[in-house]
């Protein structure tokens, strides 16, 4: 056997004992080196924030859900909400969304800047630059919206401008209701409304 | 019998954008169909289509408007003529109008009446069909 072969046996009789050692090695340090979390370490809140939290009672992330009789589900949402002082059953709200997913299928969601609820009127109001999007393909944009929690009924306070497949258009006020007739939910706008279909750009995205 | 007239003048381009107004517009958030009601007025270059509501019809896929359905007391006007029935439909791809129930078309002095009119805005060209009567105004 030639110097090169006696010794190759020896190197894998050596390689099979160091490589398992080594191995072995790695996975220790996996877990006795592992940083160690100290739970005692306190939560991120200052002091102020906690004693402002618990003065006014504000709530980060609130939601709320309701449904009415003909089975539309709302649910309203909002960055954080505190209660109003002077009126105990009205919240003040920032970054309120609501939801109303329609018993017909479609949904229609409503975002405003701010917000405010009040339980006992069962009612929401959505203040500034308050936004309507519909499954439905409607983008509709106004002042101010006013919701009820218990009814199908969303009324804007003033005039709106929208798009939807029908085009771009713009009415005096509009409103979210069950149609009386047909029982559908219906997108109702009033007062002087004007719409522009193009046919060569018929989603009127501008 | 039919009869074949010119209708509204000038050439009209059909592919210019329309606007509608009304006292009201419902959309049905089930089956997306949207209706106007209240003196609602289709306005596309010099064509007026005037009527009590207006239903909208989608294609296929809900992108575009297929026609518009114009019923009670709908009035038409393009440049100097002016045709009255008691429904129109408006297929705005093709400038199509058909108008159906009592057409009473006034054209200047004459007047014609038939049960159904077929105006095509682009070309000018109106086929009246159904018991077309012509009523001359003797001139005074």
């Amino acid at each position: 056997m030639s110097r090169r072969d006696r010794y190759y046996p020896r190197l894998i009789a050596w390689l099979r004992i160091a490589l398992p050692i080594a191995a072995l090695g790695l996975l220790s340090t996996l877990f006795l080196l592992s940083r160690d979390i100290d739970p005692t370490q306190s939560i991120p809140f200052s002091q102020g924030e906690i004693e402002e939290r618990v003065r006014e009672q504000r709530v980060t992330a609130p939601n709320f859900a309701g449904s009415t009789e003909r089975g539309d589900f709302i649910s309203l949402t909002a960055s954080s909400a505190k209660l109003d002082p002077e009126d105990g059953d009205r919240f003040l709200a920032e970054n309120l969304s609501a939801k109303i997913d329609l018993s017909g299928g479609a949904s229609v969601e409503f975002n405003a800047n701010q917000g405010e609820v009040n339980t006992s009127l069962q009612q929401a109001r959505l203040i500034g630059g308050a936004v309507v999007t519909s499954s439905t393909g409607y983008r509709i944009t106004t002042e101010e919206l006013t919701t009820s929690l218990n009814v199908l009924n969303v009324t804007s306070t003033g005039p709106i401008q929208g798009t939807g497949p029908l085009g771009s258009f713009s009415a005096g006020r509009m409103q979210l209701e069950s149609d009386s007739t047909s029982g559908h939910a219906r997108l109702l706008f009033t007062n002087r409304v004007k719409l522009i279909y193009d046919p060569q750009n018929p989603g009127g995205k501008p | 019998q039919g009869a074949s007239v010119a209708f509204g003048g000038i050439r009209q381009d059909t592919s210019k954008p329309v606007e509608l107004s009304a006292d009201a517009l419902s959309v049905d958030q089930d089956n997306n169909t949207a209706v106007f009601t209240g003196n609602v007025v289709i306005g596309q270059g010099e064509m007026r289509l005037g009527a009590q509501q207006v239903r909208v019809v989608y294609n296929q896929d809900q992108s575009r408007i297929r026609r518009l359905e114009a019923t009670g007391g709908v009035t038409l006007v393009s440049g100097p003529d002016a045709a009255e029935a008691e429904r129109a439909d408006y297929d705005i791809d093709s400038g199509v109008v058909v108008m159906s129930g009592n057409v009473l078309l006034t054209q200047g002095s004459n007047a014609l009446t038939s049960d159904e009119m077929t105006v095509n805005l682009n070309t000018g060209a109106a086929q009246m069909q159904g018991r077309v009567k012509t009523i001359l105004q003797q001139q005074e």
